[in-house]
């Protein structure tokens, strides 16, 4: 068993797709916030993978530090829409 | 890739494939807290299988406060004024979105290059962190700052107006 560049690609295409899915699907929009973390985590997930599979020149390692930014910076936004969120009705 | 981590690899990629669709389909939200939580061990675990140990710890920790907030007693639902047949029609671009970034991943000519790994990487992204892109990190703290500025606004104006 192997998994090469494209195979992290196809996995990294699908967690986007169903962050967008989970986006467009939720008719609550704080659910719908959910989509935002697992739309980065696919683009950091191909980020990733570029620097492990097919990175040429030097940093190697700027993928794995674009995939830390997009964690945090997932995280920062989904606060923020909870945050402004906290208008509506609790359930 | 050795076999080990290739295991690892799909594993994850099932639990965070898994764990989103959960998170679309699960209608309460303590059970879409916890499939975010699923789906964050499973892209947590990809990190890992990708020799990208520091990210995937971060990741872990990021999407574990990710399902807190969603799951937890702040939550409150924002009803949107779109109707079904638009929300189909979403779902069928997530679908069209996915097949046309598949085929471009499928028919890509990628570089092949080798690498050593091994390591858990925290040094050498500190150093790009703060030496080589200090703007991008930057940007994304003051991303972090208002973001969290801005929650604390609202949620201390909704206080206020009980």
């Amino acid at each position: 068993m192997n998994a090469g560049l494209v195979s992290v690609l196809f996995v990294a295409v699908a967690l986007v797709a169903v962050g967008a899915f989970v986006a467009t699907w939720k008719r609550d929009l704080t659910a719908a916030l959910a989509g935002l973390p697992l739309m980065f985590g696919g683009a950091g997930v191909a980020f990733a993978g570029a620097a492990r599979f097919s990175a040429a020149g030097d940093p190697k390692i700027f993928g794995q530090e674009v995939a830390a930014l997009l964690a945090v910076a997932a995280l920062a936004l989904v606060a923020l829409g909870v945050g402004i969120a906290g208008r509506g009705t609790s359930r | 890739m050795d076999s080990l981590h290739a295991i690892g690899f799909y594993a994850s990629a099932a639990i965070s494939l898994g764990g989103g669709l959960l998170v679309a389909f699960l209608p309460g939200r303590a059970g879409r807290g916890l499939a975010l939580a699923l789906s964050g061990l499973g892209i947590a675990g990809l990190y890992a299988s990708l020799s990208a140990d520091f990210a995937g710890l971060l990741a872990l920790v990021c999407y574990a406060v990710c399902a807190l907030l969603i799951a937890g007693p702040r939550y409150r639902i924002v009803d949107s004024p779109i109707g079904m047949p638009w929300r189909q029609a979403g779902a069928v671009a997530a679908a069209g979105l996915f097949a046309v970034l598949a085929y471009a991943a499928f028919r890509g000519d990628f570089v092949h290059a080798a690498y050593k790994g091994g390591e858990f990487g925290i040094a050498g992204i500190g150093r790009l962190l703060f030496v080589h892109d200090a703007l991008a990190t930057e940007a994304v703290g003051a991303l972090v700052l208002v973001a969290l500025v801005g929650a604390a606004a609202a949620w201390r104006v909704r206080d206020r107006a009980r």
